[in-house]
C-alpha cells in the first residue's frame, strides 16, 4: 500500500482532514476523495489547462499539484464559485449567455483563469484576455465567445465594484425560467 | 430570456439560451469519468511499444500475483469467445483486416492493446501493467503510403496486397480528351500530416452487468449509443434488448468518438464475465496513440482550362496513409474515397477522372474526423486554381467565380454525380469579397511588400454536403448507409413534452435546437419541453450525431411527429371544450378558440387525458406519444467562402492570421448563437490542420508526438477573430435546415493555405506540404535549412 499521510486543507470554504497516498494529485484527491468532479482531468500533464483550479489566491493545474502540497491551504474549484446565496459568479454568468461553453470539459479551467485574470485586469484587452487564456485550451468553441464572455465579466464586475459589492443577481433563477 | 412571448414569436431562428449548459456552468455536468458505481474496477490497458512486431511472449503472472489486482486478460483468452473486429466489406476493399480485440500473434501499431489489467483502483492497474512481461519479435514496418503500396514493401496484413486497404478507380467524361485539348494544364502537388481531433475529454465506459433488467448497461463516451449496441450484441452473443447504451455529458467528439474501437468492448465482456462494473478512462496518451487519427493525404491534382479560365477536366491521383487497421464500421474508405469523390466541391467539372488508395502502414488507424477528406481536397484544388489565376493573369476571385456553380443552373448534377441544389455559392464568394474589401486588401499587401513586408491573402469556396438521407452514402461503398432517423415525442401527464431521439451531443446543444423546433411546431412553451438524447433505454432508434446531420435528421422528425401529435391534442380538446378541433390553436401551452374566447391550458388537458380518461372516448383519446421516422433523401449541400489574410515573419517562418472573414450559407438557422459557436470552432481546428497540429512518426513507425506539448492545439492567441456573416439559402429538407458542424474547418485549411502560398509568391516561393510550419515556409522561401530541423 502507498505510503499515507494526512493533509488538512480548505476547499470551497470548508475544512477537511484527510489521508492521502503521498503520490496522489491535487487533481485525483479533490475527484475521488472530495467527489468534487466539476475540475476536469484534460492531459495530466500540465499543458491543456482543463484542471485549472485558485490555491490560496492564485492558479494551479491541479494534476501538476501533489494533494499533500495543498495541505494548510485553501482551495477554490468550479463548485465553489457561486456566492453563499446561490447566485452565479459574473464570469459563469457571462460564459453562459455568450454561449461560451459548447462540451464543457474546458470549462472548470476557464473560469479559474479568467478570474484571476480579472483580478489584475478589471479592464483587459481583447489582447490581453487571449494572451492570459492562453495556456487553457478549448477544442469547441474557436476562443471568440468565450474572449467575449471576458470583456462582458469584467464589465459586470466593474459595475459590481462602483455599486460597492451589491448583490448578484439571482442569475439561475432567472435562467431556469427561460 | 423573458418568461413571455407574443403569439406568432418563433423560437426558431433566436440564440435561445443553453439551459442544458446550465450543469456544466456550476460543474454538474456528469461525463464518463465522473461516474462511479458500488464494486466497481479499475482497468488499464498494455500497449505495444513495437509498431510491428510478432509476440513470442506475453507473461502476466507477475501482474496477476499484485494485491489489489482482480484479472489480467490476453488476446489469447479472448480467442474464440467474442467475434473479432474484421474490416466492413467495401466495394473499393483491398484486402480484408481482421483487428483481434487484444492483439494476438502480432502488433501492427505502438499503441495497439495487447492485455487487459483490472484492479481495484486505476492507480493499482497501472501499478500492474508495469509487471508484465511481453517478448517481441521486430518486424519490418510500413510508415508511408507510398512505399506501403510498392510490391515488395513489407506486409501490414498478409491478406492485403501492395497494403491497400482501399482502392478506386473513377472516371466520368473525357478526361484525356479535355487535357489534350486544353488552353492551359496546371499540376501541383498537396500534402496534409496527420492529425487528430483531440477532444479535451477522451474515450472511456463504464461497463455494468445486471443494471435495471439488462444484462449489460454502457456508459460510454460516444456519438453514437444505438450503433454501439448493435455492435456489442453482435460481437458479444447477446440481444440487444439485453443492452442498454448511455452517452453520457461528452467533452467532445468530432468523428473520433463515432468509431467501434476494441478498449470498450473488453470492458464489456469483462463486466459480463466478472459481473461487476468496470470502469476505463482514456489518459491523454492513449488518446494520442489508441484513438482514430484523421488525414495524412498526399495527392497529385491536375486541371485543364480553356482560354476563359474554365475548367474542363480534374484529375487527381491520392495515396492516404490510414493506418494499421481498416477502423471498424466506417472502412478505411472514409478518407481516400472522399477526398477522390468531393475534390471537385462548389465548380463545375465536367470530367473527373482520380484514383485514390487507402493504404495500411504501421501507425494508429485513420478514422472519421471532422469534414473527412474535404478538407485536403478543397485545399488541393484551390491552391491549383490560385496557380492557374495566376498564369492566366486574371484575379483569384474571377477564376473562381467563372466555374462556380451557379443558383440559375440548379439542380445541377457535377461530374462526380453529386446533384448541387437549394444552395448559394456566389453569394457567399460575393458576401465574402465585399465585406472583406478584397480589392482594398490586394492594394494594402502591394504597399506592405513595397515596404518589405509579405503578407499573403486566401480567397477560396467551398461546398459541404450535410444531412444525407438514404439516396446518398455516408460511408462511400460501405453496408452502413444511414438515411434515416427517429424522434418521439411525449406529452407527460402535466402538459410537458419530452422529445426523445438518439442524437446525442457533444457540445453542439442539440437538446436546445430540437426544443426551439419543437416548440416552434406544437405551440409549446420551448420551457415546457425537455430533451432526451443519449439513451437507448428511452429514445427511438437512430444512428447518432456525426456528418452534419443531427439538426437535419431531428429537427425534420421532430416536424413530422409534431404535426400528428398536435392533431391528436386539438382532437381531445374539441370533446373537452365541445369546440371543432378547425377552430382550435395550441399556443404558448394552452389550447385556445380562434377568437380567443375559450382556452384550456395543455397541462389540465394531459392531466384529463390521463387521470379521467373515462370522459373521453378512446377513439378520440389515441394517447400523446408520436414517433416518427425522417429521411431527407438527398443531402443538402452548404458552402461558404472565406477570405484569410497572413502576415509571415521572413526571419522565422512563422505565420500570423491578421484578417479572417468567412460568409457562409448553412440553411434557415434555428439557434444562430450555436451556429457561430460551431462555425468559428471548426475553423479554429482549420488553424490547426493548416498551421501547427502533425502526428510525428519516426521510420520506425515511433510515435514522436505522444503529448500535448509536442502536438500543438491552436490557443486562443493562434485563432483569430473571425468576422463571419450569413448568406443562407433554405435547404430542400423539412425546414430548410442544413448541417453547420463540419463546412468551416474545409474553408479554414483551404483558406489559410491559400494565403500562405499567396505570400510566398510575392517572394517567387511556395509551399506543397502542410501543416505550414515556420521550417516549411522558410524552405517554401529558399532557405536552405538542415534536414535535421
Amino acid at each position: 500500500m502507498p505510503e499515507q499521510l494526512s493533509i488538512t486543507l480548505t476547499v470551497n470554504g470548508r475544512t477537511h482532514t484527510k489521508d492521502v497516498a503521498a503520490r496522489t494529485s491535487l487533481a485525483d484527491f479533490l475527484r475521488d476523495q472530495l467527489h468534487l468532479t466539476g475540475t476536469h482531468l484534460g492531459c495530466e500533464h500540465g499543458v491543456c489547462g482543463a484542471c485549472t483550479v485558485t490555491v490560496d489566491g492564485r492558479t494551479v493545474r491541479s494534476c501538476l499539484m501533489l494533494a499533500v502540497q495543498a495541505d494548510g491551504r485553501e482551495v477554490t474549484t468550479i463548485e465553489g464559485l457561486k456566492d453563499p446565496q446561490g447566485a452565479w459568479h459574473p464570469v459563469q454568468k457571462a460564459f453562459f449567455e455568450h454561449f461560451a461553453i459548447q462540451c464543457g470539459f474546458c470549462t472548470p479551467g476557464f473560469f479559474a483563469t479568467a478570474i484571476e485574470l480579472l483580478g489584475s485586469h478589471p479592464d483587459p484587452t481583447e489582447a490581453q484576455i487571449r494572451e492570459y487564456l492562453s495556456g487553457n485550451i478549448c477544442r469547441c468553441s474557436g476562443y471568440q465567445a468565450i474572449v467575449e464572455a471576458v470583456q462582458a465579466a469584467a464589465a459586470a464586475l466593474r459595475e459590481q465594484a462602483t455599486q460597492g459589492h451589491a448583490p448578484r443577481e439571482r442569475a439561475l433563477h432567472d435562467h431556469e425560467r427561460g | 430570456m423573458s418568461g413571455t412571448r407574443f403569439v406568432n414569436e418563433r423560437m426558431v431562428g433566436t440564440s435561445v439560451l443553453p439551459n442544458e449548459a446550465i450543469p456544466l456552468v456550476e460543474g454538474e455536468g456528469r461525463f464518463l469519468n465522473d461516474i462511479s458505481m458500488a464494486g466497481m474496477y479499475h482497468v488499464a490497458f498494455l500497449r505495444s511499444q513495437h509498431a510491428h512486431a510478432r509476440l513470442l511472449k506475453v507473461d502476466v503472472s507477475e501482474a496477476r500475483a499484485l494485491p489489489g489486482v482482480i484479472h489480467v486478460l490476453t488476446g489469447a483468452d479472448l480467442l474464440g469467445q467474442v467475434e473479432p473486429f474484421k474490416s466492413m466489406p467495401n466495394r473499393f476493399s483491398g484486402g480484408q483486416s481482421t483487428q483481434h480485440w487484444l492483439a494476438v500473434e502480432k502488433v501492427r501499431f505502438c499503441g495497439e492493446a495487447i492485455c487487459a489489467v483490472v484492479a481495484e483502483s486505476r492507480a493499482l492497474a497501472e501499478d500492474a501493467i508495469e509487471r508484465i512481461e511481453v517478448d517481441y519479435d521486430p518486424l519490418p514496418v510500413v510508415t508511408n503510403a507510398r512505399a506501403g503500396e510498392r510490391d515488395g514493401s513489407p506486409l501490414v496484413h498478409d491478406t492485403c496486397p501492395n497494403n491497400y486497404l482501399i482502392k478506386r478507380e473513377y472516371q466520368n467524361g473525357d478526361v484525356d480528351g479535355a487535357f489534350a485539348a486544353a488552353h492551359l494544364v496546371v499540376k501541383r502537388r498537396f500534402q496534409l500530416g496527420r492529425k487528430q481531433a483531440m477532444c479535451m475529454e477522451g474515450r472511456g465506459c463504464v461497463a455494468a452487468w445486471r443494471d435495471g433488467s439488462f444484462k449489460l448497461s454502457m456508459w460510454m463516451s460516444h456519438q453514437l449509443p444505438y450503433v454501439v449496441r448493435h455492435y456489442l450484441a453482435r460481437h458479444l452473443g447477446l440481444g440487444e434488448t439485453d443492452i442498454r447504451v448511455v452517452a453520457p455529458q461528452t467533452g467532445g467528439g468530432f468523428g473520433q468518438k463515432a468509431s467501434i474501437y476494441p478498449e470498450e468492448f473488453v470492458c464489456a465482456y469483462l463486466a459480463l464475465q466478472l459481473r461487476r462494473p468496470v470502469k476505463w478512462v482514456e489518459d491523454r496518451l492513449e488518446n494520442m496513440v489508441a484513438s482514430t487519427h484523421a488525414r495524412e493525404h498526399d495527392i497529385e491534382v491536375e486541371l485543364a482550362f480553356d482560354a476563359e479560365g474554365r475548367i474542363l477536366a480534374l484529375q487527381s491521383d491520392i495515396w492516404t496513409d490510414v493506418g494499421a487497421y481498416s477502423t471498424y464500421l466506417w472502412s478505411a474508405g472514409m478518407e481516400p474515397l472522399q477526398t477522390g469523390g468531393l475534390m471537385p466541391g462548389p465548380y463545375q467539372v465536367k470530367a473527373l477522372r482520380y484514383v485514390t488508395r487507402g493504404v495500411a502502414t504501421n501507425k494508429t488507424p485513420v478514422g472519421p474526423y471532422r469534414a473527412v477528406g474535404r478538407p485536403s481536397a478543397s485545399a488541393a484544388l484551390e491552391l491549383l486554381l490560385d496557380q492557374a489565376a495566376a498564369q492566366l493573369g486574371i484575379d483569384p476571385v474571377e477564376i473562381r467565380r467563372r466555374n462556380i456553380i451557379p443558383q440559375s443552373q440548379m439542380p445541377f448534377r457535377n461530374a462526380n454525380n453529386l446533384v448541387h441544389d437549394n444552395v448559394g455559392y456566389l453569394p457567399c464568394l460575393d458576401m465574402a469579397v465585399s465585406k472583406s474589401g478584397y480589392r482594398a486588401l490586394r492594394a494594402e499587401q502591394r504597399e506592405m511588400l513595397a515596404k518589405g513586408k509579405l503578407r499573403g491573402i486566401g480567397i477560396v469556396c467551398f461546398a459541404e454536403l450535410t444531412g444525407l438521407g438514404t439516396s446518398t452514402a455516408v460511408g462511400p461503398g460501405t453496408l452502413l448507409q444511414p438515411g434515416r432517423d427517429a424522434v418521439t415525442l411525449r406529452i407527460e401527464t402535466t402538459g410537458t413534452l419530452t422529445l426523445a431521439a438518439a442524437l446525442p451531443s457533444q457540445g453542439q446543444r442539440i437538446a436546445t435546437a430540437m426544443r426551439q423546433v419543437a416548440a416552434d411546431e406544437l405551440g409549446m412553451r420551448i420551457d415546457d419541453i425537455a430533451c432526451l438524447t443519449n439513451d437507448t433505454g428511452m429514445a427511438p432508434y437512430g444512428f447518432g450525431t456525426f456528418a452534419s446531420r443531427t439538426a437535419v435528421f431531428g429537427s425534420g422528425a421532430v416536424i413530422q411527429a409534431a404535426g400528428e401529435l398536435r392533431r391528436r391534442i386539438l382532437d381531445v380538446a374539441a370533446h373537452l371544450m365541445q369546440v371543432p378541433a378547425e377552430e382550435l390553436m395550441l399556443v404558448d401551452s394552452v389550447v385556445e378558440t380562434i377568437d380567443r374566447t375559450k382556452s384550456l391550458p395543455l397541462r389540465q388537458l394531459a392531466e384529463r387525458s390521463f387521470f379521467s380518461a373515462k370522459d373521453i372516448p378512446s377513439e378520440i383519446n389515441k394517447g400523446f406519444e408520436v414517433t416518427a421516422f425522417y429521411d431527407p433523401k438527398h443531402g443538402s449541400f452548404a458552402a461558404g467562402a472565406h477570405v484569410v489574410v497572413v502576415d509571415v515573419d521572413e526571419e522565422t517562418g512563422g505565420v500570423e492570421i491578421v484578417r479572417y472573414v468567412a460568409a457562409e450559407d448553412v440553411g434557415r438557422l434555428i439557434n444562430p448563437a450555436v451556429v457561430e459557436g460551431q462555425i468559428i470552432g471548426g475553423i479554429a481546428q482549420g488553424v490547426g490542420e493548416a498551421l501547427l497540429e502533425q502526428l510525428v512518426y519516426d521510420e520506425n513507425g515511433q510515435p514522436r508526438t505522444v503529448t500535448l506539448a509536442d502536438y500543438l492545439v491552436p490557443s486562443a492567441l493562434e485563432v483569430p477573430h473571425v468576422e463571419l456573416h450569413h448568406a443562407n439559402t433554405p435547404s430542400g429538407a423539412l425546414g430548410g435546415f442544413k448541417g453547420c458542424g463540419e463546412g468551416s474547418i474545409i474553408g479554414a485549411l483551404a483558406g489559410i493555405s491559400c494565403a500562405v502560398a499567396d505570400a510566398l509568391r510575392q517572394r517567387g516561393g511556395d509551399i506543397f506540404q502542410f501543416p505550414a510550419t515556420p521550417e516549411r515556409v522558410l524552405r517554401g522561401l529558399g532557405v536552405a535549412l538542415d534536414e535535421a530541423v
